[in-house]
C-alpha cells in the first residue's frame, strides 16, 4: 500500500524523546475565551484582545507580566504576534506567529515551554483568533468558496482545475479510505456529531447551544463532499482563545489553581497526505507515543480528552492513533458510548470545534485546562478527571502536537 | 477562444514538462537518475533519494482509485450544474499517487482499489486535463 520505490516514512536517526526532566515543571495558569460564533463588526484583533484578557484576568496577571507571545491568526495578516502586541502595547523577549494550521496552538504551548526553560522568557500567551465566521459570510462569492483565505493563496496547480476546494475533500479521503479498509460507517462519524452536540447542548456559550440533534437529523443532513455530510465538518466561528503558560514556581502565587503540563509531543507527516498509509495512520500516532513516554502515562491513565476534531473521522482516526482503541475499531469505540460524559473517555466536553465553536484547536486546550481545574457543574464536568490528552491536527492535515494535562498529586 | 469557465493549472518551472506532455496526450513524470523512483509532485531533487538528475519518462496511465471524494455542493461557479463530481487520489501502477477526476462513471459504482486509466480532456486550445475512467 506504499507509494513509490523505497521511499523512507522519517529519518534514519533514532526518534528522539522529549526530555523527561520538563514534566511536571510548567504550568497552564490562565485560559480566556472571546464570544463564540456570530460576532459581527468585531475583528479578529479585537476577539484575540478579549480572549488576552480574559486569561490574564482569569490567573491575576496583566499584561506587565507578559513577556512571552505566540500567536496564529489569519493566514493573510502578517505577523500576527507583533500586531497583537502591539494592540497589547507590550515588548516580548519572545514571539512568533505559528503556522502548523490546528496544530498550531498546543505547539505554542510547547514552544512556551521550551522558551521559559531556555531562559527567553517567563510568562507566555498563547493565543488564536480568527473572524471566519464574519469572513466567510461577507458576500455570496466567498460563502461558496467557503474559505477564510484570499483566492489567490490557493494552489495553482494539481488541485483546482480537478474540482478540489474547500477543507472537507482532503480529510473526506481519509474518511472513504478507512470505510474501506475496517468498514468504518457514516453512522459511525455520526456518534462523534451527537456526542459533542450533547456537550454543546451544556455550554452556554457555544454556538450550538440550543439545537439538539438525532441521528436522523444527521443522516437527513445535506451532503457536503461524500462522505461528509454537513453535520461531519466543523463550525466556522468567529473566535479567539488564549492561555497562560509560566513556571510551577511562578503559578504558586496566582488566583487558580495551575494545571501542569506533564507531556508534549509533535509529529509531521510532511511526505504528504497521499503518501503510504498517511490517511488511516495519521501523525498523531508517533506524536502521541512521545507524549506518552514524557509524562511517564498511557492511554488507560488518561481521564478526558480534547481531541482536533476538524472533520467527524479526523475524531475516530485519532483516537486509535493515541492508543484508545485498535486500528480499525474507532467507528466501534465511538458508537459505544465512551465520547459521552459517563463513557470511559468523555471527549471534547465543551462541545468541539464541531459544536462549540471553531478556534483551530485553542478551545480544546482552554478546555483541557478548565476540565482539570474542575470549574464546571455536574452535567459537563468529566467525573474524577486528573488527567486530559489534548491534540492539535492540522496544516494541510499532516501536521499533529499531543499534550498531556494533569493535577499536582 | 475558449469558453471554459474552471481554473486552469498555473504551472511551476519544475511541473512544466508535466502539463506539456499532457497536452501531448502523455502521461508523465520525472524519474530518479540515481534511484529510478517516479515522483510526484514534480521537483528538483529526488523526494526518495535526493538526487538532482532526473528524466521524464512516460506512464502506462494504467492505476487505481486509492480514494475518492463527491462533490456535492457547489464551490466554485465553473461546475454550476455539473453536480456531483468526483475528485479521486489515483495510485498510477508505476508508484506516485496524483489527483485527479473520475470520469464516464457514476459516484455510487465507484469503489476503492478500482482499477482505472488515464483520458484526456483538451478542455482549451493549450491545456489538456489527465482524467480517468474506469479501466
Amino acid at each position: 500500500m506504499t507509494s513509490g520505490a523505497s521511499r523512507p516514512a522519517i529519518s534514519s536517526n533514532p526518534v528522539p524523546v522529549p526530555n523527561r526532566a520538563l514534566r511536571d515543571k510548567y504550568a497552564i495558569v490562565g485560559t480566556g475565551v472571546s464570544r463564540l460564533g456570530k460576532v459581527p463588526g468585531v475583528s479578529t484583533l479585537a476577539l484575540t484582545e478579549e480572549a488576552i484578557y480574559a486569561a490574564l484576568n482569569d490567573c491575576g496577571l496583566t499584561v506587565q507580566d507578559v513577556d512571552g507571545l505566540l500567536m496564529r491568526g489569519p493566514d493573510d495578516i502578517y505577523t500576527f504576534h507583533q500586531v497583537v502586541g502591539e494592540r497589547l502595547g507590550i515588548n516580548a523577549t519572545f514571539s512568533t506567529s505559528t503556522a502548523n494550521g490546528g496544530a498550531s496552538q498546543i505547539l505554542s504551548v510547547i514552544m512556551a515551554v521550551m522558551a521559559i526553560d531556555a531562559g527567553l522568557a517567563s510568562v507566555v500567551v498563547c493565543g488564536y483568533g480568527r473572524d471566519a465566521w464574519s469572513r466567510t459570510h461577507a458576500n455570496k462569492d466567498v460563502q461558496m468558496r467557503g474559505a477564510t483565505r484570499a483566492a489567490q493563496m490557493e494552489s495553482a496547480e494539481f488541485g483546482p482545475e480537478f474540482g478540489l476546494f474547500g477543507a472537507p475533500a482532503m480529510h473526506a479521503f481519509g474518511a472513504r479510505r478507512h470505510m474501506h479498509e475496517f468498514g468504518t460507517t457514516r453512522e459511525q462519524f455520526g456518534a462523534i456529531s451527537l456526542a459533542f452536540r450533547e456537550f454543546a447542548n451544556r455550554n452556554p456559550a457555544s454556538q450550538m447551544r440550543d439545537k439538539t440533534l438525532t441521528m436522523d437529523d444527521y443522516l437527513a443532513a445535506n451532503m457536503i463532499v461524500e462522505p461528509f455530510c454537513l453535520l461531519d465538518c466543523s463550525l466556522r466561528s468567529d473566535a479567539a482563545g488564549a492561555v497562560i503558560v509560566t513556571s510551577v514556581q511562578r503559578a504558586r502565587d496566582l488566583k487558580r489553581k495551575p494545571v501542569l503540563i506533564k507531556g508534549f509531543a509533535t509529529h509531521n507527516n510532511t511526505s504528504g497526505w497521499f503518501e503510504g498509509n498517511n490517511m488511516t495512520c495519521t501523525a498523531a500516532g508517533p506524536s502521541s507515543a512521545r507524549a506518552y513516554e514524557m509524562a511517564g502515562l498511557g492511554p488507560k491513565d488518561i481521564d478526558c480528552a480534547q481531541i482536533y476534531d476538524c472533520f467527524t473521522y479526523m475524531v475516530l482516526v485519532q483516537l486509535e492513533d493515541y492508543g484508545f482503541c485498535k486500528k480499525g475499531e474507532g467507528g466501534d469505540f465511538v458508537s459505544s458510548g465512551a465520547l459521552r460524559l459517563d463513557g470511559t473517555l468523555p471527549t471534547n466536553t465543551s462541545g468541539g470545534q464541531l459544536s462549540e465553536a471553531h478556534a483551530e484547536g485553542m478551545l480544546q486546550v482552554v478546555e483541557g485546562v478548565r476540565q482539570l481545574q474542575g470549574i464546571y457543574e455536574k452535567d459537563r464536568q468529566a467525573p474524577r478527571a486528573e488527567t486530559c490528552i489534548v491534540s492539535g491536527h492540522g496544516g494541510n492535515t499532516v501536521c499533529h502536537s499531543s499534550l498531556i494535562l494533569g493535577n499536582a498529586t | 477562444m475558449s469558453d471554459y469557465t474552471k481554473p486552469l493549472p498555473i504551472p511551476s518551472p519544475e511541473s512544466k514538462p508535466f502539463w506539456q506532455a499532457a497536452r501531448d496526450h502523455r502521461l508523465s513524470l520525472p524519474k530518479c537518475s540515481n534511484c529510478s523512483q517516479i515522483r510526484f509532485p514534480p521537483s528538483d531533487h529526488c523526494s526518495a533519494c535526493g538526487d538532482a538528475t532526473h528524466e521524464w519518462v512516460d506512464l502506462s496511465g494504467v492505476g487505481r482509485v486509492f480514494s475518492f471524494v463527491t462533490y456535492r455542493r457547489l464551490y466554485n461557479k465553473g461546475w454550476e450544474g455539473e453536480l456531483p463530481y468526483i475528485v479521486a487520489v489515483v495510485e498510477l501502477a508505476e508508484g506516485p499517487r496524483i489527483l485527479s477526476t473520475l470520469v464516464g462513471i457514476e459516484p455510487e459504482e465507484v469503489l476503492c482499489d478500482m482499477e482505472v486509466k488515464v483520458v484526456f480532456d483538451d478542455v482549451t486550445d493549450n491545456v489538456s486535463l489527465p482524467k480517468f475512467i474506469p479501466a
